[in-house]
């Protein structure tokens, strides 16, 4: 019997049916496929996750007399020592994103077509677009922790005019808010966390392409599942790019 | 599932992603801009809502164009969107709770 099914599951091309197994449910609801159904509920818990953290922050935010200036927190450029660049390299990180995602919708369409030689090319943009983001990310992090700041120390606080300033001096008090080291690198390693994730599906699914594992299902339905998350990091980042950078 | 997708709808289908790849950027710029240029002369307030606004406009360009939501059963849009329903409650409430803990600390 498992063997039957086996064979059925391997010659079943149609993603909106499922081979009968006597159980019911061959037919999917909604007109779309399980698997993508089941990738977008996932998204919808995972955004839950996202809103939790980031009402944390706002909550926390609030509840405090004084925050820091993003403007003047997040002001350097790589090659640029001492730069007053403000949200000029979180803006490049940001425009970095929206290409990748750029390119796996279009790997998605060159699917639609059968092309895998399309579908390997722009899952390389994808792939590559990720760990560029990745990589700003890291020289971010190691940048505001050379400046000192930790999870539980934040040297940027009120000057005498409330200006945000960098305590270079190691105090026993904290200049700042301390929660704002522990939300900054909760939350964007969150995000972090799941572009490293999401690189290494892509990796897979190039692979996966490259040896024609879809070209022989005879669907590139798993390219639209892998993109589905892909584009979900790029959605959560607008909203961490909103909350630490913008407000 | 369009294996049989004609040269026309991939045309097309091609167009509205670089359309909403053209939107994304430009709203991304005039944040930053908007942020560095108006940003010191306006109160927080209407900046705040101005960034709300067009990150709900960028998100929603990546769920309907990127993510193509825009083209599934309305049933199926409204199963993801009415769940989030939930966070208009929890954003009040915690941002609420926040400011009250603001007041209660450091009077003014």
């Amino acid at each position: 019997m498992a063997e039957i099914l086996e064979i059925n599951e391997e010659h079943h091309t149609d993603v909106l049916t499922r081979p009968d197994n006597g159980e019911g449910g061959e037919k999917t609801v909604m007109n779309i496929s399980y698997g993508k159904t089941m990738m977008w509920y996932f998204l919808l818990s995972d955004a839950f996750t996202f809103s939790a953290f980031l009402i944390a922050y706002a909550s926390i935010r609030l509840s405090q007399p004084w925050w820091p200036d993003p403007n003047l927190v997040f002001k350097s450029f790589p090659g640029m020592a001492h730069a007053n660049a403000p949200l000029a390299f979180v803006s490049v990180m940001t425009f970095i994103l929206i290409l990748s995602s750029v390119a796996v919708v279009r790997a998605v369409q060159e699917g639609h077509r059968m092309n895998q030689k399309g579908v390997m090319l722009w899952m390389i943009g994808g792939i590559v677009g990720g760990a560029m983001f990745l990589g700003c990310q890291a020289w971010e992090w190691n940048n505001l922790i050379t400046e000192g700041l930790r999870p539980y120390y934040n040297p940027f606080g009120p000057d005498a005019n409330g200006i945000t300033h960098l305590v270079h001096e190691k105090l026993s008090v904290s200049p700042g808010p301390i929660a704002f080291g522990a939300l900054f690198f909760g939350i964007t390693g969150f995000h972090g966390f799941h572009v490293f994730t999401g690189v290494c599906i892509n990796i897979w699914a190039f692979i996966a392409t490259a040896n024609g594992t879809f070209q022989r299902r005879g669907h590139y339905e798993m390219i639209e599942k892998v993109g589905l998350y892909w584009h979900f990091v790029d959605l959560v980042w607008v909203f961490v790019f909103l909350a630490f950078y913008l407000m | 599932m369009s294996n049989h997708l004609t040269e026309e709808q991939y045309q097309s289908g091609v167009k509205a992603v670089w359309r909403a790849t053209a939107i994304l950027s430009v709203v991304t710029v005039v944040e930053v801009a908007v942020a560095l240029i108006l940003g010191p002369h306006f109160p927080k307030i209407i900046m705040n809502t101005f960034y709300v606004l067009a990150s709900l406009a960028k998100a929603f360009f990546i769920v309907g164009e990127f993510m193509h939501l825009k083209y599934e059963k309305r049933a199926f849009m409204l199963s993801l969107g009415v769940p989030l329903v939930f966070l208009v409650w929890a954003i009040i409430a915690f941002a609420t709770e926040g400011h009250y803990w603001n007041v209660l600390n450091y009077p003014k």
